[in-house]
């Protein structure tokens, strides 16, 4: 909080100063209003819409099936957020509630049937003090649909109810929490517009940290696809390696999340990334443009799910094409676009894999 | 973004300056992300010279490094061997600890493991995990494994033939060779017969307290032939460890020949061939890497927030605080050019510190103070294990004060992460990435 009067004053004179031409301030400012604002929060409603889904489902109120749409549409939105994730649900561990993944030794299970044979009668506050593994959609895709679950048995359905019902609670608070954090006076959504600020000094360190987290995450894209088809374990293919196995969305969330990256780079109304380069740099932005377009529609002709094309070899020719076109995709904002940007990229949690 | 949390160092930069909205400056001119306001230069600003002095020593270091880790490991060899001779409590307890005096120099050699590709293809004969050792050997009824993994309990040692999906092998003559073949058996990088990781289970066996004290309790009569005998199989497990020993040591010393001078054709000649920019790159490379994806990311976060002692690094022996204080050492080393020896010798040379002095003392001293403090900080959890509380019990889910010990050693690795990208940004190395393109690391 700024409580000094003169600072105040510096601080809008400092504003007045840059705000209307400053091409970084307005990319910024436009990609906070048009494309992440309303990102989180259609993943805010999605979650509400998963809480009553599984209280819903519960009080059997609502079929498996209605809940499993309702689970698929939050963890969707939830994959729209991945190269948005600047800010406050990138911070501390609130990501880490919403989805682990990899999860290379099953974690999930094991650690959802010690916490009910724990506590059978769980409590929302019970899982808050839990491990991250149960509170998110990781565990709550497992209930949904692992084959050693069937919420059609009663006795079942009684013993993961509460556990199903607290992850919704979890998942509603968590996601409030931080479109709060977005939406606050001095919140997040502000710092992108007005500068400088507590995060940002300046609007150059915003659109820097955009195309970072946005980059890094057409980088975490690639892991996810390239982790099944094997490509750091010989070729051979890992289908429970996948993020999402369990409900089969492994691609459309991979399509989720090109299609926010896509939008970090077009914008809402053509404001976005590209908006910053010059009219000499067009051949960049025609590649980049291209690119995008060959990733998107390599991804939209596969007529089936990720384990299915993974399973035969003319499914993994597929993948692997579509493997190469994400990377082509990744290198080209990586080298190119952050050059003609003058941004460094930096490490990531990728890196050393 | 998969586990996201970490991966902007960049966040740290929150420095309020009222000055400097890039009034004059033109799109395409601005600042990097990690750090407030450095203008990315075009050119680099080192001097050729002192910068090719500087990947020279890198090399010697990288030299010195994997001897000693050659060395302990024979020594770890050694030890082995007199256990077979004569399996004891106190044979038993001797090889235990050459294993863990041989991770003291292996773990400072990580640092080289990324931006090296000769030694990141290397390293997964060496170090991989985390490891299925149902693959090797017997394993609690409870023992969970990779999903999907078809050599999960496929047990080399109770088996001469063993059944993985679709094909049976035939395991009956356990060599080095056949070791190295059974690595990522099926497919599934879980399946680990040799290295540090397989020796490991084999002096220890399986922690069975999870988060309470206590490590694995593997008994020596598990090496005995004869009277006395547990275990089962006792000659094809004491078969397994010596080939998983001597593997280990014709492996290290294959990379010390890398790294020796005056050897036309290998490693280091190329290396040293390269431009010294491409040498500085490799060495920020793995500074970062090592520092954020991998330690404070793979190896802390990721056990930390899901408490899970499955994705601790040295999980047979309660070893993992030493393992990370090492990890951090060598990310150190490489920075200031030092190297404490195995034989109680310091190895010096022209420093990466002192190049980045040159340019900005500033950027320099910020670096140092932060991998001191990075030290501090995982010393603190060498320091809690000399307390009777290990890695795998300050993850658990309800030690809040264990937690924060692990909670800010990686936050000192993010911070030390955003430094090392500062001064790549003085040397002029925007682009950090040493990929190529038959190597991702």
């Amino acid at each position: 909080m700024i409580r000094s009067p003169l600072t105040l004053a510096l601080l809008s004179l400092a504003l007045a100063a840059c705000s209307p031409a400053d091409p970084q301030q307005g990319v910024s400012s436009a990609l906070a209003n048009g494309v992440l604002l309303p990102a989180y929060g259609s993943w805010s409603e999605a979650n509400s819409q998963l809480a009553s889904s599984g209280r819903a489902f519960c009080a059997d109120q609502q079929t498996l099936s209605e809940a499993r749409q309702a689970f698929l549409t939050a963890q969707s939105a939830w994959a729209s957020l991945q190269p948005l994730l600047i800010g406050p649900l990138a911070e501390g561990n609130r990501a880490w509630q919403v989805q682990f993944w990899p999860d290379k030794k099953n974690l999930v299970a094991r650690q959802v049937e010690a916490l009910l044979k724990n506590k059978p009668k769980l409590t929302p506050a019970d899982l808050d003090k839990s491990s991250v593994v149960v509170q998110g959609l990781t565990a709550y895709e497992y209930l949904m649909y692992d084959s050693a679950i069937d919420l059609g048995n009663a006795e079942q359905k009684a013993r993961y109810c509460p556990l199903l019902v607290a992850i919704g609670q979890h998942q509603q608070a968590l996601a409030a929490d931080v479109l709060d954090r977005w939406q606050a006076e001095d919140g997040m959504a502000a710092q992108l517009h007005g500068f400088p600020n507590e995060r940002y000094a300046e609007p150059a360190e915003a659109v820097a940290e955009l195309l970072r987290t946005q980059v890094n995450a057409i980088d975490g894209l690639k892991k996810k696809l390239g982790t099944p088809l094997g490509r750091q374990s010989k070729g051979q293919p890992q289908p429970y390696q996948a993020e999402a196995w369990r409900s089969k969305a492994s691609l459309a969330n991979l399509a989720a999340g090109l299609a926010s990256a896509e939008r970090i780079w077009r914008g809402a109304e053509q404001d976005g990334v590209q908006a910053l380069l010059s009219a000499d740099q067009s051949p960049l932005q025609q590649r980049i443009d291209a690119a995008y377009s060959d990733t998107r529609q390599r991804l939209a002709a596969l007529q089936r799910p990720l384990g299915e094309l993974l399973a035969d070899p003319a499914g993994r020719s597929e993948l692997n094409a579509l493997y190469d076109s994400l990377n082509a995709l990744h290198r080209l904002h990586e080298t190119e676009l952050a050059k003609a940007l003058g941004i460094q990229m930096g490490f990531n949690s990728h890196d050393g894999d | 973004m998969i586990r996201m949390p970490l991966a902007s160092a960049g966040l740290l930069a929150i420095a309020i300056s009222l000055a400097g909205c890039g009034e004059d400056k033109a799109p395409g001119s601005h600042a990097p992300a990690a750090v407030a306001s450095t203008p990315v230069a075009a050119a680099n600003h080192f001097d050729e010279v002192a910068a090719g002095a500087v990947v020279s020593h890198y090399a010697d270091l990288a030299l010195a490094v994997f001897s000693d880790a050659a060395s302990t490991g024979k020594a770890l060899q050694t030890a082995i061997d007199a256990l077979l001779a004569n399996p004891t409590d106190a044979t038993l307890q001797a090889a235990r600890d050459a294993w863990l005096a041989a991770r003291v120099p292996y773990m400072q050699s990580e640092v080289f493991r990324f931006g090296n590709a000769v030694v990141d293809d290397w390293e997964g004969q060496l170090n991989a995990w985390p490891l299925d050792e149902g693959l090797i050997d017997y394993v609690a009824a409870d023992y969970q494994s990779a999903l999907g993994n078809p050599g999960a309990t496929a047990n080399i040692i109770a088996n001469t033939q063993i059944q993985v999906g679709e094909d049976m092998l035939d395991v009956t003559t356990i060599t080095p060779q056949l070791l190295a073949s059974l690595n990522e058996l099926g497919g599934s990088e879980a399946n680990v017969a040799t290295g540090y990781h397989a020796i490991e289970f084999m002096l220890w066996g399986q922690d069975l307290n999870g988060s309470n004290p206590g490590a694995g309790e593997r008994p020596a009569t598990d090496f005995v032939v004869g009277e006395g005998a547990t275990g089962g199989s006792n000659e094809r497990r004491r078969a397994f460890i010596k080939a998983a020993s001597d593997l280990l040591v014709s492996d290290l010393d294959e990379m010390v020949e890398q790294w020796q001078a005056g050897v036309a054709d290998n490693y280091r000649a190329s290396l040293l061939a390269e431009s010294a920019e491409s040498g500085l790159r490799k060495m920020l490379f793995g500074m970062g890497s090592l520092s954020l994806g991998e330690l404070a990311g793979e190896r802390m976060k990721v056990a930390l927030e899901a408490n899970s002692t499955e994705d601790e690094q040295d999980c047979f022996s309660d070893n993992t605080h030493n393992s990370h204080f090492y990890d951090g050492k060598g990310i150190r080393n490489v920075y200031l050019g030092e190297y404490l020896k195995s034989d109680g010798t310091t190895l010096t040379g022209p420093s990466l510190s002192a190049l980045v002095a040159k340019i900005d003392v500033q950027a320099d001293s910020t670096l140092k103070a932060d991998l001191a403090t990075t030290e501090a900080k995982l010393q603190a959890l060498v320091d809690s294990a000399s307390n009777g509380q290990h890695f795998d019990q300050l993850i658990a889910a309800d030690n809040t004060a264990g937690q924060q010990i692990v909670r800010d050693a990686i936050g000192t690795l993010v911070k030390q992460t955003a430094s090392i990208e500062q001064v790549a940004g003085k040397l002029g190395l925007d682009d950090l990435n040493p990929d190529t393109a038959d190597h991702s690391f």
